[in-house]
């Protein structure tokens, strides 16, 4: 589904990512994890569109983000690691201008808005202003609009990152049935725990290089996902 | 530390001017210095210019009938409100609005050096307008009385009493408002209500201005008199500017001990209120069908509900808005006397009545300028529309199309009423609601042009790229030299044709200049947005 070569993106001198590939089939939880600056988010914003790159090419079946870029969005939805969102509106009109980006019809977006925000209880805030919102729940405002419109990719930036343990415990399981019904996630995340539980494949990225790519089994063997990355890390 | 978060609060405000965006590098010492000379250049010579010029035509008829005091105290007045009516509002959302409040509460840094700080900015700023007016008027009164020691000392201890009453007026009406805002429900309309209130009174005053200073000026002595009798305080404040020690020791002892009160007070309130989310009323969500609109439609929503949410950006963005329909009611009751006697009164140029009107009424779109900060408005939000599948031309469309609407509605409203209300020919009327609709939108994509061009996304208070961006500066400045030449080609050269023709030539030029934009816009725009 997703597919990354060569991927280099340079800030002045130095490689933030450096000659990076990597692909992601449908039904695939692929965890991405590597330290503070090591590049994820800067990978993570190349796939969504938002950083232009320098070298490599990065498509979703076949749709080139940069040939056609609003093509290849309808198919991927984005939640950065601090949801900064319009301040200004509330809940359900930020919800209703997501869906009318993505053309949900009137009936569907009630529907999806209904199912989701009941599950991350959120349902009575919709009419608040964003600004009233604490970070929990703009997290979960942004994991509706990602979801609601079905797309085939999800990109997370530390998605678990200020939700409650309920929430993040029907976040893994959202993730898990959208990967069981043929889409894909890719994410970041610093809680290795979580990565080795939940993740089918992994990656591990290092100043920029991806030093270990593979299923959860290749790259941690019999030892613990955790003892592996600070290994690798120390190298 | 004081020094720090006042370098950083200057550099926020002026960031345009030490940072390129477009090279993502700070800029050279030589193009600092250059951007720096351009604002005083235009901060003096325009406000300067015009308080100097009221300055020589008071100064000398009050100080010959012995009223130097009244000269001091109107000319003190006029610099009061000047340095107040734009500090009121930045005071308060530099005090309570600014985004890195929370930050700065958490480290250690006292809380009296957050308020100086921010106290130490709103001053700097407040006391650049304030100079202009004061300047010119020590000026002059030097040059007009002679140079003595006392008026130098005094002169500066004025310059003292009126900079921290200005301070003081501003912290005491800022934290009225942030105490106000925190319970109202509707705060922007409210807060725009009650500044357009004061606007109004403001025009009021300003378009009285000169039956007023006739009056003074013919009645200076009575006047002087009558407020040495009733307002004695008035009369001694006045008197300071003369070089009366004594007066001046006494405010400056006063003005010190308002501004330790106002002082205390602040730092009492400043956390409780910083860090307090306001009144937000439980409102219950009700399931409702809403219209699903286009992606253009989607976005045009956004960008109305950015500009009505924001009291900030309505008032310093929107305010030709009402200025508009207002000229338009004024033309349709006094276009009728108005017009035969600007025709007597410039008789060698008969038919400049209809030019000077577009004028007037595109001098008053100048006022609406909600495109040129709208994308720095974007800051930290941008992620959402560059993830989404939204064309970035589409989006710049939509920042273009809500001030053509915000604009082209009232201009509509003002042409029409304008047109019943004067005796153009039926050309000249087409011309009259042609050429300034043509202007509206023009004016929208210069605008668009320069907010994707000078874009300021980081910032920690929206007041910067409303207010003091270069980009909105670029805006407001270049539609005054436009809409300026539009007037003094006629009348040095395009007088020689008819009206229409004229007017002609520059719908046709504005067409071309706006597509020539939109091209520029829909590709190379486009492009800039996307890589922002």
């Amino acid at each position: 589904m997703l597919e990354i070569k060569n991927l280099t993106k340079t800030y002045g001198e130095k490689k933030a990512v450096d000659d990076l590939s990597l692909s992601i089939q449908a039904g695939e939880i692929f965890g991405f994890i590597g330290h503070n600056g090591a590049g994820k988010s800067t990978t993570l914003k190349s796939v969504v569109g938002i950083l232009q790159f320098d070298e490599g090419t990065i498509t979703i079946d076949g749709i080139s983000v940069k040939d056609d870029p609003v093509k290849y969005k309808k198919d991927l939805a984005y939640i950065p690691d601090n949801p900064d969102l319009y301040d200004y509106m509330s809940g359900i009109k930020y919800l209703n201008f997501i869906a009318d980006v993505f053309g949900i019809s009137a009936t569907a977006r009630k529907e999806k808005i209904k199912k989701y925000a009941d599950l991350f209880e959120i349902t009575n805030d919709l009419a608040l202003p964003i600004a009233a919102y604490s970070h929990g729940m703009k997290q979960k405002l942004a994991l509706i609009s990602a979801w609601m419109h079905d797309p085939k990719l999800i990109i997370m930036d530390e998605p678990f990152v200020g939700l409650d343990p309920k929430s993040s415990h029907l976040l893994k399981e959202m993730m898990r049935e959208h990967c069981d019904n043929g889409g894909a996630i890719f994410f970041s995340t610093h809680v290795l725990e979580v990565a080795e539980k939940l993740c089918d494949k992994v990656a591990i990225i290092n100043h920029g290089k991806l030093i270990k790519v593979g299923t959860m089994d290749e790259v941690k063997g019999d030892d613990s996902l955790e003892d592996v990355f600070l290994e690798l890390e120390a190298v | 530390m004081l020094k720090t978060l006042v370098k950083k609060q200057l550099f926020e405000v002026f960031k345009g001017y030490f940072y390129d965006a477009k090279k993502n590098k700070m800029r050279s010492k030589l193009a600092i210095a250059g951007w720096f000379v351009f604002f005083v250049l235009i901060v003096v010579g325009l406000l300067g210019g015009m308080f100097l010029a009221l300055s020589m035509s008071l100064c000398a008829p009050m100080t010959e009938v012995g009223m130097d005091c009244l000269y001091f105290l109107i000319m003190g007045t006029i610099s009061i409100f000047l340095g107040a009516f734009g500090s009121v509002y930045n005071c308060y959302t530099a005090l309570y609005l600014s985004k890195d409040n929370d930050l700065l509460l958490a480290l250690p840094i006292p809380v009296r050096t957050i308020v100086a700080s921010r106290l130490l900015n709103v001053y700097l700023m407040g006391t650049m307008y304030l100079l202009t007016v004061m300047i010119p008027m020590e000026l002059v009164y030097m040059i007009v009385t002679g140079v003595t020691v006392s008026k130098l000392i005094c002169g500066l201890l004025l310059f003292f009493v009126i900079s921290f009453f200005v301070l003081a007026l501003s912290c005491v009406l800022g934290l009225a408002v942030a105490k106000i805002s925190l319970k109202l429900k509707h705060k922007s309309f409210a807060t725009v209500f009650i500044t357009i209130v004061f606007i109004a009174l403001y025009y009021v005053v300003y378009f009285k201005a000169g039956d007023i200073i006739r009056d003074i000026l013919a009645n200076a002595e009575s006047y002087g008199e009558r407020i040495k009798g009733a307002a004695y305080v008035l009369y001694l404040f006045g008197k300071i500017g003369t070089g009366d020690i004594l007066c001046a020791v006494i405010f400056t002892a006063v003005m010190t001990a308002i501004t330790v009160v106002i002082w205390k007070l602040l730092l009492k309130s400043f956390t409780s209120i910083a860090t307090a989310t306001g009144k937000v009323e439980r409102i219950r969500y009700t399931e409702k069908t809403v219209r699903q609109k286009s992606v253009f439609g989607a976005v045009l929503f956004k960008e109305f509900a950015r500009f009505t949410a924001s009291p900030n950006y309505m008032l310093n963005c929107g305010l030709g808005i009402l200025l508009l329909p207002a000229l338009g009611v004024y033309m349709l009751l006094q276009g009728h006397v108005l017009l035969p006697q600007l025709k007597e009164a410039i008789s060698d140029r008969p038919d400049c009545g209809i030019i000077l009107l577009c004028t007037a009424l595109c001098l008053m779109t100048a006022m609406i300028d909600t495109a040129a900060p709208s994308v720095s408005l974007e800051g930290k939000d941008l992620w959402i529309l560059q993830s989404l599948p939204v064309k970035p031309a589409a989006v710049l469309r939509a920042k273009a199309m809500t001030q053509i609407l915000l604009a082209g509605v009232p201009m509509l409203i003002a042409c029409i009423l304008s047109m019943i209300g004067t005796d153009f020919t039926i050309s000249e009327k087409i011309l009259l609601l042609v050429m300034p609709l043509m202007y509206v939108v023009f004016s929208a994509l210069v605008n668009t042009v320069i907010a994707i061009k000078f874009p300021l996304l980081s910032w920690t208070n929206e007041t910067e790229p409303i207010k003091h961006s270069g980009g909105v500066f670029i805006s407001i400045m270049g539609s005054w030299i436009i809409v300026t030449l539009f007037a003094l080609i006629y009348m040095f050269f395009g007088y020689e044709q008819s009206t229409t023709i004229y007017m002609l030539y520059w719908v046709v030029a504005l067409l071309v200049l706006s597509l020539i934009m939109t091209a520029w816009l829909e590709k190379r725009g486009a492009a800039i947005f996307a890589e922002l």
